[in-house]
């Protein structure tokens, strides 16, 4: 798995590189990796060994781990995910024109995408699984974004993101809550849950998968994400990404069998957006649009299979999820290709395409059918099994579950048949068509003809939907796709579907439609969105005003509240006023500079006298005997007034005159202040674990350090890592301090200010 | 542009120049046995930069490069021991004889503690730098006359 990951991350660096030649042979590098993934996970799947596993733990303590697990529900995700992966790298090449622009950002990105997919289907931890559902959220956004130059496009990829990122913060959680609940992390050792936390686990488990898989009511990013390129479209927003909601319930739901909140709400989520998705799906012109739509269903279709969290149930929408990675994805190259071909997507200005593209229409009829639910196609089967599974249910359930699926699938017949007759059927006929690009053609024609070698091999899918369900509910396993069942309440359920919907089909198509409905809702989310982004500065604003004094007033108020709650602890009784006199002396000058630096109005005195009070504290260091820390001290001290005295060329001579109430205000603070570090000191010197550790550090220098200078060695060696974080930040604290003045220095309205510098404040 | 108009504060600082560097150097070789260090040396050599840069004998520049080069050798330093199967940040003690000085006992810590002060003088020139160039003022410009 390790060295599939690498693959990718070589595949990644070799596109960029590639991309600079062209846009094609960037693709076609990067489809490498997502083939030879495809082929291992297919082997995989043959072979019975064990399930492949990777694991790098980093912080052992706290369980935060990169862990993958190529269990068979992972295997079956890998074989779509870099399956399909490879075709659409394919049909990009072809989809694109050679020299089209962004050949380096856009392979690389796609690349990227399909990485963190992997990641996300193999992880088996919590903390694994969030990182790479939140890398697919980062990708898309470019994906979506790729035309960016076009405020529509970027609105669209904006949403996206924030939708499905904000979606991840709820997903991590609601896994958050389910791992303390379940005490492990892992997610292949989950136990059934219960109990009113889990309940909320559960609901916030199901709002981050309902985002990413589009359910209403945060459908709203999906049709908007359909201004990506088509080979985008039909990879992450209909096989892929979108799956990864659908993935985490299947995944999840033997955790959360005991959870009835998780059947009630994973229904009504699913259901809505069947129906929704459906009706969406009938209002639109734009060929593309009525497949994202019909998405938004079908993804509604497989949330409530899987909700419904028996046996029959899982085995059905595993099924159903694998046939529509294959049919969707079919019918959108279909589309990308009529696009590209006739440079539209408007079903009212497509028409005959059966004449000019008959391959096209043979693949787009074959995935449409199989969308359908019509024999003898992979769709259908799974569709029979969902509705089998329905049947298997009790009580209210049973009807509510029937009756949506039903009420669904007759919906989908419509709209596939609305989609194929004016699209490809009678109607006006587009007479320019671009001839045929076979790269185009081969993956679409592969992916159409899946579903029919799906049905005449309905074994070897059994065969992995089966496995594959069986890892989210052990009684899957009995269950097998049925080619053709025979006269059984399901079947002819089936048969009444199609009926309807061809009926409903035709009437609709017969009505004129419409100008394009924009999408309900997305209005809303670029509003709140728009809000999101406009109060953050103001809160930066708020928080961080510039105001030196302000500042400096929190964080003496601050010490002064932490130290509080040790007030009763600070014994005074062993308090000794000074080991030797001279203390006492070098005390008493420290106190009565820092007391005129306090008060002197003029600001380069009161510089003069800070640098006075750290020579005297250097000089208490060295009556203690360590003079390592009064030689530092001393030098710091040095650059800090000399510093102090170029920076008074900006501030002027005297401190500015205040009012005695905020002087008295500034007073009391400083006093709160400095009384709260004087507590953390004196705390800090109790010792109270009676030893002092010198002994041992004095051993541990000379025998590992190497060095007789313990300060030195406690730095460099025993906490040099202490050390390594401080120059870290020192080095960052730089870049930040050139960074501002090289901006300033770039800012043409300084040109107007009195160019002061400090050499001209000290002659 | 920064420039002193006094050459006696001129004078001064360049002579003392070289022995400032000499206390740093020492400073930087000393820190393991006695009383110095990385830090120490790098706030010597930056008091340095800070005095030439006041005296007008140098502008400061190149504390960018002086920043990444340190973090370079830390960075280096810290995690060279894991290649090997160390732990991050194991100490090397090396000692060698050296014509004239005798024996040398040195360890992976000084290249540390030069990564440190490359550090510690770049952040100094910095600030150098951000204090120095064209700025804004706010409560009115700076006082020239205050030590004449």
């Amino acid at each position: 798995m390790w060295f599939l990951l690498a693959l990718h991350a070589l595949g990644i660096v070799a596109a960029g590189l590639a991309g600079r030649a062209s846009m094609r042979a960037a693709l076609l590098t990067a489809g490498i990796a997502p083939a030879v993934t495809a082929a291992w996970a297919i082997t995989e799947l043959a072979g019975d060994g064990a399930p492949a596993t990777a694991r790098w733990t980093w912080v052992d303590a706290l369980g935060l781990e990169l862990s993958f697990l190529g269990d068979d529900l992972a295997l079956m995700m890998t074989t779509l995910v870099s399956g399909i992966g490879a075709l659409v790298f394919v049909y990009a090449s072809g989809y694109f024109s050679p020299t089209a622009a962004g050949s380096v950002r856009f392979p690389t990105a796609l690349l990227a995408f399909s990485t963190s997919m992997l990641g996300l289907v193999w992880a088996d931890s919590i903390w694994t699984l969030f990182i790479f559902w939140e890398l697919t959220s980062v990708t898309s956004f470019l994906l979506v974004g790729h035309k960016n130059t076009a405020p529509a496009v970027l609105d669209a990829a904006r949403r996206a993101l924030v939708i499905t990122g904000g979606g991840g913060l709820v997903l991590l959680a609601g896994l958050m809550i389910l791992g303390e609940q379940a005490g492990t992390t892992t997610l292949s050792e989950l136990t059934p849950v219960s109990g009113t936390a889990s309940s909320v686990a559960a609901v916030l488990v199901l709002v981050g998968a309902a985002t990413k898989s589009a359910q209403f009511p945060f459908h709203v990013w999906l049709p908007g994400a359909m201004a990506a390129p088509t080979p985008v479209s039909a990879y992450l927003h209909s096989a892929t990404m979108v799956k990864a909601g659908v993935l985490l319930v299947a995944a999840l739901s033997p955790a959360f069998v005991e959870v009835d909140a998780w059947r009630s709400v994973g229904l009504a989520f699913g259901i809505v957006s069947m129906f929704w998705g459906a009706i969406g799906a009938l209002r639109q012109r734009d060929a593309k649009l009525i497949l994202a739509w019909g998405t938004v269903s079908q993804l509604g279709l497989l949330i409530t299979v899987l909700a419904l969290g028996s046996g029959k149930a899982i085995f059905a929408g595993i099924s159903l999820l694998f046939a529509h990675a294959l049919f969707k994805a079919a019918l959108f190259l279909v589309v990308g290709e009529i696009d590209i071909r006739t440079g539209t997507r408007d079903i009212d200005e497509l028409g005959s395409l059966y004449r000019s593209m008959p391959i096209a229409t043979a693949v787009a009829v074959l995935a449409g059918a199989s969308m359908a639910g019509v024999p003898p196609l992979l769709g259908f089967m799974a569709k029979e099994a969902a509705i089998e599974a329905a049947l298997g249910m009790d009580g209210t359930t049973r009807v509510v579950a029937l009756v949506a699926i039903v009420g669904g699938s007759v919906l989908t017949v419509a709209y596939t048949v609305r989609f194929l007759l004016a699209t490809f059927g009678p109607g006006p006929t587009v007479t320019e068509v671009a001839p045929r690009r076979w790269a185009m053609t081969v993956p679409a024609v592969i992916l159409g003809a899946a579903g029919v070698a799906g049905y005449v091999f309905a074994g070897t899918v059994t065969g992995i939907v089966g496995p594959a369900a069986t890892e989210s509910n052990a009684k899957s396993a009995v269950y097998e796709l049925i080619r053709w069942p025979g006269l059984k309440t399901a079947f002819v359920i089936s048969l009444g579907i199609v009926a309807a919907g061809v009926v409903l089909g035709l009437v609709i198509t017969r009505r004129p439609t419409g100008a394009a409905p924009r999408p309900l809702g997305a209005r809303t989310a670029d509003a709140s969105i728009d809000g999101v982004l406009a109060f953050a500065p103001r809160l930066t604003e708020r928080v961080q005003h510039g105001s030196l004094p302000v500042y400096l007033a929190t964080m003496g108020l601050a010490v002064w509240i932490a130290s509080m709650p040790f007030l009763d602890e600070l014994l005074l009784d062993h308090v000794v006023l000074w080991d030797r006199p001279v203390q006492g002396g070098l005390a008493l000058i420290t106190v009565a500079a820092a007391a005129a630096g306090a008060s002197v109005r003029s600001r380069l005195g009161s510089t003069l006298a800070l640098g006075a009070v750290g020579i005297g504290v250097s000089g208490l260091f060295v009556v203690h005997g360590a003079p390592d820390l009064a030689l530092t001290q001393l030098v710091v001290e040095t650059v800090i007034v000399v510093g102090f005295v170029l920076g008074l060329g900006v501030l002027g001579k005297n401190f500015p005159e205040a009012a005695d109430a905020w002087q008295t205000i500034r007073v009391a603070i400083a006093l709160a202040g400095g009384f709260g570090v004087t507590m953390a000191l004196a705390m800090s010197a109790r010792n109270p674990t009676g030893s002092a550790p010198v002994e041992r550090i004095t051993a541990e220098a000379v025998d590992e350090g190497g060095g007789k200078n313990l300060v030195n060695v406690i730095l460099t060696d025993l906490r040099a890592i202490d050390t390594l974080g401080e120059v870290v930040v020192l080095a960052t604290v730089a870049i930040g301090i050139l960074a501002l003045a090289r901006a300033r220095d770039a800012d043409p309205d300084d040109d107007a200010v009195d160019p002061t510098t400090p050499a001209e404040v000290l002659t | 542009m920064i420039a002193s108009r006094s050459p006696i504060v001129r004078l001064a600082v360049q002579t003392v120049t070289p022995l400032a560097l000499l206390v740093g150097t020492y400073l930087l070789f000393a820190g393991h046995n006695r009383p110095g260090g990385g830090f120490a040396a790098g706030l010597v050599v930056g008091a340095v930069v800070t005095l030439r840069t006041v005296a007008g004998l140098q502008r400061p520049s190149h504390a960018d490069v002086m920043v990444a080069v340190g973090m370079a050798v830390v960075v280096i330093v810290s995690f060279a021991p894991l290649l090997w199967g160390d732990s991050l940040l194991d100490q090397k003690v090396v000692e060698w004889k050296v014509p004239l000085l005798g024996k040398v006992k040195t360890g992976s810590a000084l290249p540390f503690d030069i990564g440190v002060m490359a550090i510690v003088v770049g952040l100094i020139v910095a600030l150098l730098d951000g204090l120095s160039t064209r700025r804004r003022t706010d409560d009115g410009p700076g006082e020239p006359e205050l030590l004449t």
